[in-house]
């Protein structure tokens, strides 16, 4: 599949602000066998003092910004075509949880792609024997497969939890929306990494885009008019890693387009930012991703 | 212990614990001969003497501010530890422990370049890599990133402890921003005091040059030239502030909190009140997750946005490098002597506390063995080895833990380590007029310099609170603290910061003074004068109530309503809008309390206590008026500390102005309110006291007083120092000196605004200067905070 994604941020702030800083995690990756980026541009105004394009510690795309004179309104607006030729569905897995362990017992790799950075608890998803009982319950028995706990773990919660776009903020904890069963792709992706890493499943957060208008006599994703989010999981070394959609009860397939990967959100939100200034500030972002014709 | 015959009178109560040795005597009961002139110096004096001596270090740790402070803790601080008799160490002892120590700072720091850079040791097989990627001071943001200095360590910790066997172990490694090293210092003035007449003559080495070659180290990683170095602190709700305010003075180097930071081009600057100014070296005590809120910790309010971006562009050293505490993890512990073979080929110089991590087999399975003489606790935990924190068990001991330690160390055990519970040596307290043993360890600091790490010849060292338990646990949960000093065989030369032999005399440079140092200082200035004309007002009112009719006169009447504006009530003895502004004062001095003598922070201390106690007793009244005039005496007190002896910088000009502003309002509105008053109701009489003008009034004018001697002596005469024109003039005169008065010929909006006032008063008669007149003229200079604030404190 060929996509022409517009990503599109706004920054309003209350008075004008001198010496902000934001950092941009939000250019779509090129991963060999799964997604190609054609082209990509960020354009920001008014033009920031000072620039820098980067990659960070797991190997995303970085853009920091800097502004040196005041300014009441940031605009950020990236422009990338990407083309998809695969998903993330699990091949043949073999590996059992015990053998899962003792593969991980003998990794000595601290690259960025290493299971070993996606198993400690983080910022945002800290470990909660709640969500931790819950997601063992029945999951924990030596003879299953990695990649059908993942999968199995995925669908529980998307049963158990209501999408509702109005029910959580950015800084809510996961084990709140679990208590309350509610809330937005970054909750149901946090919910389902405490429990993966409860399990012993190394798991992280991939930060995407999703197709905005399904295919013909398909129904819309859920999380498609925003940046979406979803699961990674690794499933031993013979299979590597998966990536599973909890909001959509689904694996990551062709309608999905990765920007990157983190423990958590922390490590990949789309943007951060920072000023000096008294008054507060409003953001507005909006998401479109086109298929184009060939 | 053997009984000497020739013993002295002091060591009669010291009785040896079993198992440990001890610092003082032999196992022979012998006096260690680094110890002989202490002890004849003791033994010398009389009971009370020594009392006195002691009582001298005490009050100069009091007089110098030195509390003990816990972060977040509401309750008023305690007095400081310090346990009188320091801990001796012969100066043999302490070359053998810098050479073991640098070995291992050079191992430390081979181990940090390697996690942040090739990570063989993980790849290898060294180190499981579990327990970096679960570190959280291993700091992804950093991996990759080289040091511009070429090192990630130059200033450590490390906390020893003798144990039985009489060798020294290390019981942990403080790599991220070890502090105490100022409290040695403080300790060391204390102990001084306490033994003035003996320590000139002990031998004693001097902590100065040590501190003096850090600082030459300092310096010398500056990344340009022009630009600075300077110490980062968390600010003064940090629990170790103090030593930080104490050292930044010490070293004389700025003392800067993220917010004073800016980064602007890839390069780190300092916002001062002459503009944002480059530095390249930051002597941090702050932790690296709070160092900047876009790469690190979000939530951080600490940091400085972009640092990590300007130390990524090589243009600023951290000292030590961000993301160094991740040495600072317990289980690095278990692995050190290991990593020592690999690294450099040669086991520890200095072992460390013997520790497990229990994720491997047999290492689980000897912890659970010898669960009896352990401690288990979180791996990756960066508090000192056995200092108990939650999910820590001691000596097998699982009733607060709850559940099976078999079961535990088996689910849990790739997060845990077991470390031995050693017994440590035991050293001289003073307790009850006698010296008794009790289990120490000490903090040593190791700098690296331009000759290598050099081991400071002293110490911060604790003392367990009781002898039954001679583990380190006990000293962890903290009893006393105490100097140590480095004993020579030949005498020492006098050292000191100011001093410095064969080096000719420079004046330095005038510091930079960051924004918020400045803005605080005229804060300060403001609310120091506010609580001081609060104080005369109230004192002129209560002073009138006994001759006034019942219900007042209009006089009084007006006061109160006047009063009430200023948010003082009159139905108290001590109003709390005196303590609210003393406290707000306090609050901003606090702020910069690297800029003022101790002296004067204990005068300000002083005052607020002298207010806390006055208001319980004092009752409105006269014994009120009394009370405003013992605090006004205090008030001038720190007043004049301030003005005599605060060196003329920027920092003292915005001070200054502070108080001039705050002084020419008042007396502005005060006469606005009580100069239209005819004579026989007291309103000139009124104006006349509160501006403290009595005498020369009677002197100055043959007549009595009358509206324009009233407004010509307190409105417009230059001379008079409660005038409004003289603080005019102050304000003017100081902001001329300030740095951008004068751009390309052309004064600032500022000096502007200060001309126009000065101008309009200078051509005023005291007729013309009515109600209105007055009004506007407070209102005027109250703009000129706003001109100041725009130009340089923002």
């Amino acid at each position: 599949m060929l996509y022409d994604i517009k990503f599109a941020l706004d920054y309003a702030f209350e008075a004008p602000a001198a010496g902000a800083r934001q950092i941009l995690r939000a250019m779509p990756l090129s991963i060999p066998g799964r997604q190609r980026l054609i082209s990509g541009a960020v354009s920001v105004s008014p033009h920031p003092s000072n620039c820098i394009d980067r990659s960070d510690f797991f190997g995303n795309a970085v853009t920091e910004m800097a502004f040196s004179e005041a300014c009441r309104n940031i605009l950020i607006s990236l422009d990338a075509r990407v083309e998809v030729t695969a998903g993330a569905e699990p091949m043949a897995s073999v590996a059992t949880l015990p053998e899962l362990r003792e593969a991980i017992g003998t990794l000595r790799d601290l690259g960025s792609r290493s299971p070993m950075h996606f198993l400690a608890a983080s910022r945002y998803t800290p470990d909660d024997p709640g969500i931790r009982n819950w997601a063992a319950a029945g999951r924990s028995g030596g003879r299953r497969k990695v990649s059908e706990i993942v999968s199995d773990l995925g669908q529980a919660i998307n049963n158990e939890m209501r999408f509702d776009a109005g029910a959580t903020t950015v800084e809510t904890p996961a084990a709140e929306a679990f208590e309350a069963r509610h809330g937005v792709c970054q909750d149901f992706t946090h919910i389902m990494i405490i429990g993966l890493r409860g399990l012993g499943i190394p798991s992280g957060y991939v930060s995407g885009y999703l197709r905005t208008l399904p295919p013909p006599g398909r129904p819309r994703l859920e999380g498609a008019d925003a940046m979406h989010a979803w699961v990674c999981a690794w499933c031993g070394p013979d299979t590597g890693w998966i990536e599973y959609d909890p909001t959509n009860a689904t694996f990551a397939g062709t309608d999905h387009i990765v920007v990157g990967y983190g423990r958590d959100y922390a490590d990949i939100a789309p943007i951060r930012g920072a000023i000096r200034t008294a008054g507060g500030h409003a953001s507005n972002q909006s998401v479109d991703v086109i298929p184009v014709e060939p | 212990m053997t009984d000497t015959p020739d013993r002295p009178s002091i060591l009669n109560a010291y009785s040896l614990l079993p198992g440990v040795p001890d610092e003082l005597l032999g196992a022979d009961g012998a006096i260690n001969p680094a110890w002989m002139g202490l002890v004849d110096h003791l033994e010398g004096l009389a009971p009370e003497e020594r009392e006195r001596c002691f009582s001298r270090g005490a009050q100069y740790l009091r007089d110098a501010g030195v509390f003990v402070r816990n972060y977040g803790e509401e309750a008023s601080p305690r007095d400081w530890p310090l346990s009188p008799v320091p801990v001796i160490q012969p100066q043999s002892e302490w070359r053998m422990l810098e050479r073991g120590l640098a070995e291992r700072a050079n191992l430390l720091e081979a181990v940090v370049a390697d996690l942040y850079g090739e990570n063989r040791l993980v790849g290898e097989g060294h180190l499981p890599a579990s327990l970096v990627a679960g570190n959280p001071e291993w700091l992804r943001p950093l991996v990759g990133v080289k040091p511009a200095s070429g090192y990630f360590l130059h200033f450590l910790a490390f906390e020893i402890g003798r144990g039985p066997d009489g060798g020294w172990w290390v019981l942990g490694d403080r790599t991220q921003a070890p502090s105490g090293a100022g409290y040695a210092l403080e300790n060391r003035v204390a102990s001084m005091r306490s033994f003035s007449g003996y320590y000139n003559q002990a031998n004693v080495e001097r902590l100065a040059g040590f501190f003096r070659a850090f600082r030459d180290e300092l310096n010398a990683a500056r990344r340009e030239a022009g630009s600075r170095a300077g110490i980062l602190t968390p600010g003064p709700l940090n629990d170790t502030y103090f030593e930080h305010a104490y050292i930044a003075r010490y070293l004389g180097m700025m003392l800067l909190e993220g917010d004073d930071l800016i980064v602007e081009n890839g390069r780190l600057m300092v916002r001062t009140v002459s503009g944002t100014e480059p530095i390249s070296v930051l002597w941090r005590r702050l932790d690296s997750v709070w160092a900047d809120p876009l790469e690190l910790d979000a939530a951080s309010r600490l940091g400085t946005p972009g640092l990590l971006g300007a130390v990524r562009s090589g243009t600023v050293n951290m000292i030590n490098a961000l993301g160094a505490g991740v040495l600072e993890s317990r289980a690095m512990l278990a692995f050190l002597p290991k990593l020592s073979e690999v690294l450099t080929g040669r086991p520890l110089a200095i072992p460390n506390i013997a520790t497990w991590w229990c994720g491997g087999e047999a290492e689980r399975a000897h912890v659970l063995g010898n669960a009896d003489r352990m401690f288990i606790g979180p791996a990756n935990s960066t508090h000192l080895p056995l200092e108990p924190e939650p999910g820590s068990v001691l000596k097998g001991d699982m009733s607060q833990h709850g559940g099976d330690l078999e079961t535990w160390l088996s689910s849990e055990g790739r997060d845990l380590v077991g470390q031995e519970v050693v017994s440590l040596s035991t050293t001289p307290a003073w307790e009850n007029g006698a010296l008794t043993p009790r289990p120490m360890s000490i903090r040593v600091f190791l700098a690296r310099t331009r000759d290598g790490w050099r081991l400071m010849p002293g110490g911060f060292a604790r003392l367990a609170a009781g002898n039954q338990d001679s583990s380190a646990v006990s000293i962890r949960r903290g009893g006393s603290v105490a100097d140590v000093w480095v004993v020579s065989d030949a005498p020492v030369p006098e050292d000191t910061m100011l001093t410095r032999p064969g080096e000719s005399f420079v004046r330095a440079a005038s510091g930079l003074l960051p924004s918020r140092a400045a803005d605080n200082l005229f804060w300060l200035g403001r609310y120091v004068e506010r609580a001081e004309g609060l104080m005369r007002l109230y004192r002129a009112y209560m002073s009138r109530l006994p001759d006034s009719p019942p219900g007042g006169t209009p006089l009084t009447t007006s006061l109160e309503e006047y009063l009430a504006a200023r948010g003082v009530g009159t139905n108290e003895g001590i109003p709390d809008a005196v303590e609210k502004t003393i406290a707000m004062a306090v609050n901003a001095a606090n702020q910069v309390r690297d800029r003022f003598s101790v002296d004067a922070w204990a005068s300000l201390n002083d005052l607020e206590k002298t207010l806390g106690k006055m208001r319980k007793t004092v009752v409105p009244g006269e014994d009120a008026a009394a009370a405003m005039g013992i605090l006004l005496r205090k008030i001038t007190g720190f007043s004049g500390l301030v003005h005599e002896n605060m060196y003329r910088s920027s920092g003292w000009r915005f001070l200054t102005i502070g108080r001039s502003i705050e002084r020419a309002i008042a007396m502005a509105e005060l006469l606005a309110a009580f100069a239209e008053w005819s004579g026989s109701q007291g309103g000139f009489e009124l104006c006349v006291e509160v501006g403290d003008s009595v005498m020369t009034h009677r002197r100055r004018y043959s007549v009595t007083a009358s509206r324009n001697t009233v407004i010509d002596l307190l409105a417009l005469d230059p001379l008079n120092p409660r005038s409004v024109a003289f603080h005019v003039d102050e304000i003017s005169e100081q902001v001329g000196l300030l740095p951008g008065a004068v751009v390309d010929g052309q004064v600032s909006a500022l000096s502007a605004a200060i001309l126009q006032i000065r101008d309009r008063l200078a051509d005023s008669a005291p007729e013309e200067v009515d109600h209105d007149a007055l009004v506007e003229l407070g209102r005027a200079i109250g703009f000129l905070t706003n001109d100041i604030h725009a130009q340089y404190l923002g």
